[in-house]
Formats: structure tokens, sequence, C-alpha cells
């Protein structure tokens, strides 16, 4: 009895409240967005991650005709210069630091170059031979590029030498840029969430003065009576948290998986599956959102 | 099964207290007015045995328990043995009478198949037999202040207070909400009523307990709305201000939540 009547009050303060119920479901639906979109982030920042670190090479690219590198005086690299390099990566001194290495010829660079740009017009302009061949070298501790690149950077013959590594770690600093942006929009929108199911609470506290008070003489307990304002608060925001999770997933379902995927289909996304592993974190994070304001509220607001 | 004992009551340190050592016993089953001019104390008195507010000293005891000792978890159940009716009625104007008295039995968790046999039976002692249906802007101010008694006593308290409940009501009306009051008491139920109301008071033949400036100025049985004693002539003119002032609904009733 107790329980329907309980479910009863708050449908009631519900339908009463419609209005500022559904701006603390929009509210906290936005909030917990952003504190999933970072979420998120930081997910896929750790997916590409664990996929590229095994996979990512030191590449020494070597001179081509049309190189104006200042090791590339000579003009394109000679097959000496090439035998010579492959004689130094294949050297004890280097070798210790080198799991494996092969040889990137200009024909396979442009098989590579049309497969990433697949559906983009600038394939159409670029030639076999304007692609500098190269060695790709897959080192033993990643961290140990800086003795490679000082061994091979000055060698007649090699244009430059790149660390594919600090590419990501360019990627992944805009990433965590962009998840730090996430969370302090995040931060205000929470701000505001709070504020406004406070504000809420307080409202339908007023609008149900006349109950509450009658419930007080009658010897009600407390939880009876402050039980369904605070339900209330946290149904609101527990909406809102399953639309966030909702739109997580179809952001993770429909532009990862179907947009980003086929543009770059040699990058690891984040499955759908994953972004619906950050609903309980929004789904508890707004409880205690509405839990902690709406108590806050009743704690000023309701005389029991 | 209501005691004071020399309760002071001081809401502001400075002005002169509510309640001023006053010490008062009702016993169980007593029928007792509460009478005296605005601000003498008797909204105070109700408010301490609801323990609305604790007393600044001196001892409440209600139902044989110092209220000022009960932890706040402990309060709803004091209340649970207390009705209480006002002069404002205090419905809930979208509830029908039924929903009305059943929502002091639901909000304590009384299970529905009592609320529905114990409901009809207190609408049919104060007299509302069949209205359960109608909604209280229906009523008349008399029958809207049934429905109140109604919920007060639905859950048997052992005393029921009532402030100025016939403060509203023209003279007849208040005639039958006494005898609904009246029957609660021959029932076993305490009340303490507080009033204005002269004729009331004079009719009942009951005990009466006058305050004034926040302190008892007389407590008698069976007494009247003024006092019995013979009226020295120089008291006259006070009594005729008191008469004129009873006539002005008075503003106890007061409470605001």
């Amino acid at each position: 009895m107790r329980l329907a009547f309980i479910l009863g009050e708050i449908a009631s303060g519900l339908r009463r409240n419609l209005a500022m119920v559904v701006s603390v479901i929009l509210v906290t639906f936005v909030s917990l967005t952003f504190v999933g979109a970072a979420g998120m982030l930081q997910l896929q920042i750790n997916q590409m991650k664990g996929y590229w670190y095994d996979r990512v090479q030191v590449a020494i690219f070597l001179c081509g005709p049309g190189s104006s590198a200042a090791g590339c005086s000579g003009g394109a690299v000679t097959p000496d210069q090439q035998k010579s390099i492959q004689a130094l990566l294949a050297s004890p001194a280097v070798a210790q630091y080198v799991n494996d290495y092969h040889f990137e010829s200009q024909a396979e660079a442009y098989q590579h170059f049309k497969e990433q740009f697949a559906n983009s017009p600038i394939v159409d302009s670029v030639t076999p031979d304007q692609l500098p061949s190269s060695f790709r070298i897959n080192l033993k501790d990643p961290e140990k590029y800086q003795i490679i690149s000082e061994t091979f950077s000055s060698r007649p013959g090699v244009e430059t030498v790149i660390d594919q590594r600090q590419l990501l770690e360019r990627l992944f600093s805009v990433m965590n840029g962009a998840s730090f942006v996430a969370i302090v929009i995040a931060a205000v929108m929470i701000v505001c969430a709070i504020l406004l199911i406070g504000t809420t609470i307080r409202l339908s506290a007023f609008s149900r003065r006349r109950e509450t008070g009658i419930m007080r003489l009658v010897g009600a307990s407390k939880l009876v009576i402050q039980l369904p304002f605070v339900l209330e608060g946290v149904i609101a925001a527990v909406v809102g948290a399953v639309l966030a999770s909702a739109t997580l997933w179809a952001v993770a379902r429909f532009f990862l998986g179907d947009v980003l995927a086929k543009q770059y289909p040699d990058t690891a996304f984040i499955s759908p599956t994953q972004a619906l592993m950050l609903s309980p974190l929004l789904i508890g994070l707004g409880v205690i959102l509405a839990g902690t304001s709406s108590m806050l509220t009743l704690r000023r607001y309701l005389k029991v | 099964m209501i005691r004071f004992d020399n309760v002071t009551m001081a809401y502001d340190k400075k002005a002169r207290p509510a309640l001023d050592s006053v010490s008062i016993e009702v016993e169980r089953g007593e029928f007792a007015f509460l009478v005296g001019p605005s601000g003498s104390g008797k909204s105070t008195f109700l408010r301490l045995v609801l323990r609305e507010d604790r007393a600044t000293a001196g001892a409440v005891f209600v139902a044989g328990q110092n209220v000022a000792k009960l932890s706040s978890w402990r309060v709803p159940r004091l209340r649970r043995g207390i009705g209480v009716v006002f002069q404002d009625f205090r419905l809930l104007p979208q509830k029908t009478v039924f929903a009305n008295v059943a929502f002091a039995m639901q909000v304590i968790g009384k299970n529905r198949s009592v609320i529905r046999e114990t409901v009809p039976e207190v609408l049919k002692t104060v007299g509302l037999e069949g209205m359960g249906h109608r909604m209280p802007h229906e009523l008349s101010g008399g029958e809207q202040q049934r429905v109140a008694i109604a919920r007060a006593v639905v859950n048997r308290p052992g005393i029921l207070l009532a402030d100025e409940p016939t403060g509203n009501l023209d003279p007849t009306t208040s005639q039958g909400i006494m005898q609904v009051l009246d029957k609660i008491n021959q029932n076993g139920t305490t009340v303490v009523m507080a009033t204005h109301d002269d004729d009331i008071v004079n009719s009942m033949r009951k005990r009466v307990i006058e305050l004034g400036k926040g302190r008892v100025v007389r407590d008698e049985a069976k007494a009247l709305y003024t006092s019995m004693m013979p009226v020295v002539p120089s008291r006259r003119s006070e009594q005729g201000r008191l008469r004129e002032r009873v006539t002005t609904p008075a503003g106890l009733g007061e409470e605001e939540n």
C-alpha cells in the first residue's frame, strides 16, 4: 500500500510539474552526453594505442628524384647507398633495437597510398615515382626511436626518419584536448542540472505543501514525505542519462561505425557495445546528482 | 494524557514569553476548552503538544512521554496519536471526501482493505454517511469541517486537538460540530479545543482553561467562557473588551507549513 501510495505521489508530482521535469531531463541529458563523449574519446584513445603501438614503425624515407632535403643533394638514392643502409640495419649495433624491418619500394608505397586514399581524387594525380621508397622498422622498444633517428638521418640517400608514434601522439593530444573541453562543458552543465533539480524540487514541494503539511500532522514518516520528491528528481535524471546513453550508442553505431570506419578502414574504432558500457556510469552519475541536490533542497524547504 | 510542568516558551528572548511557567494536566478522556484572547498562548500550547516546537524550559508530557526527549524520527509516531483540526479545515481540494480521509491512513501505510472498511465508518460517525464521493468545494463549511474531523480521528488517536474549529462557522453549524466532538470524546478520546466562541463554551459546560499573557489565569471544571466568580465593577470594562474581541475572527490557526 505504501509503495503504491508513494508511486502515485510521484506520478502526480511529475504530472503537475511537467515542464520543469522535462527541462531537468534535457539538462541532465546534455550534461551526461558531454561526460559520455569525454569517456568515449578516452576509450577511443586507449583502443588506438592498443591497436597501433605494436604496428607503428619508424620509417626511413629514402631520397627520390625530386627530394629537396639536405641529405639528398646527390639526387635519388643509389642502389649502393640503399645497400649500405640495409647493412647498417643488420649490423649488431642497430639490430639489438630492431624487431624486424622490411623495404617498401616506390611501387608498394603507391599501392598503400591508393588504398589509404581510395575515395579521394588525389590518387589520380600521384604517380609511383613521386612517392619515396622506405625502410619500415619495428622497434623492440618504441622509446628507442632517437637512436635510429641519429644513426640514419645523416646517411647519404636518406631523406628523413619519421617516428609514426609521434604522429599518433599528436593525434592523441588533440583527442585529449577534445575530451578536456567536453569535460569542462559537462561540468558547467552539471552545475546547471544541480541547480535546476533543486529548483524543480522546491517548486514541487511548494505546490504540494498542503499535502505534506497534512502528512506531517497525521504522523507520516520522513521517508514517506520526502521520498516522492527525491524519486521525482532521480527519475528525471535517469531518463536524461538513458537518453545520453542512447545518443552515445547512436554516435558509435552510425557515425563511427558507418561513416568514419569507411573513411579510415585501418583504424580501430570503439564499438557500440563499448559505448554502452559507459551507460551505467552515466546513470549512476545522474542518480547521485539528483539524489544529493534534491535531498539538500528538501532539508531547507520541506520541514518534517 | 497531556501534562505541562512549568513550561516556558519564548520565541524571542527579549519579548514576553508566549507561555510563562504553565502547569496544566489534562486527564485521559477529558474534554477541555482552552480560552483566552489572541496572543495568550493557546496556539503555542497546541504546537508544544505536537512538538512543532520544543519548550524553552519545563517539560511537556504526552501520553507519559517527555516530547522534548523524543528523537526526531520518533516524532511521527507521537503525531499518529494526536488528531488535529483547524479553523480553515485544510482539506485537499482535488481529492474527494473519501480520499481526503483515506489520505491520513495511506501515508502511514495502512492497507487498502482496512481503509475501505474504516473510512465509511468514520464518515458515519461525523454525520457524512454516503458523501464520500463528493468534492470538498461541493460541501458547506460545516460539512467540510466534519471531513477534517473525520480525517483527524480516522487513525484513532488518543488525543484530538482542535484549534478554533468553529471559527469560520455560524452558530447552528458550530453546535453540530460540537456534537461530533462530544461524541468523539465520549468514545474515549481526550479533546482539547482552543476557542473564542463563548456560546459554545457556555453551552457545553466542560472544563475551561483560560490563558492570559502566557499564564493560566483560570482552570475550572464545568465552567463558562467568562469567570463565574462575581465580577468586580472595576473589571467590567475589561470584560466588555474581551467580548468585543471574540466577535471578530481571531488569527489563531496561523500555523503555516
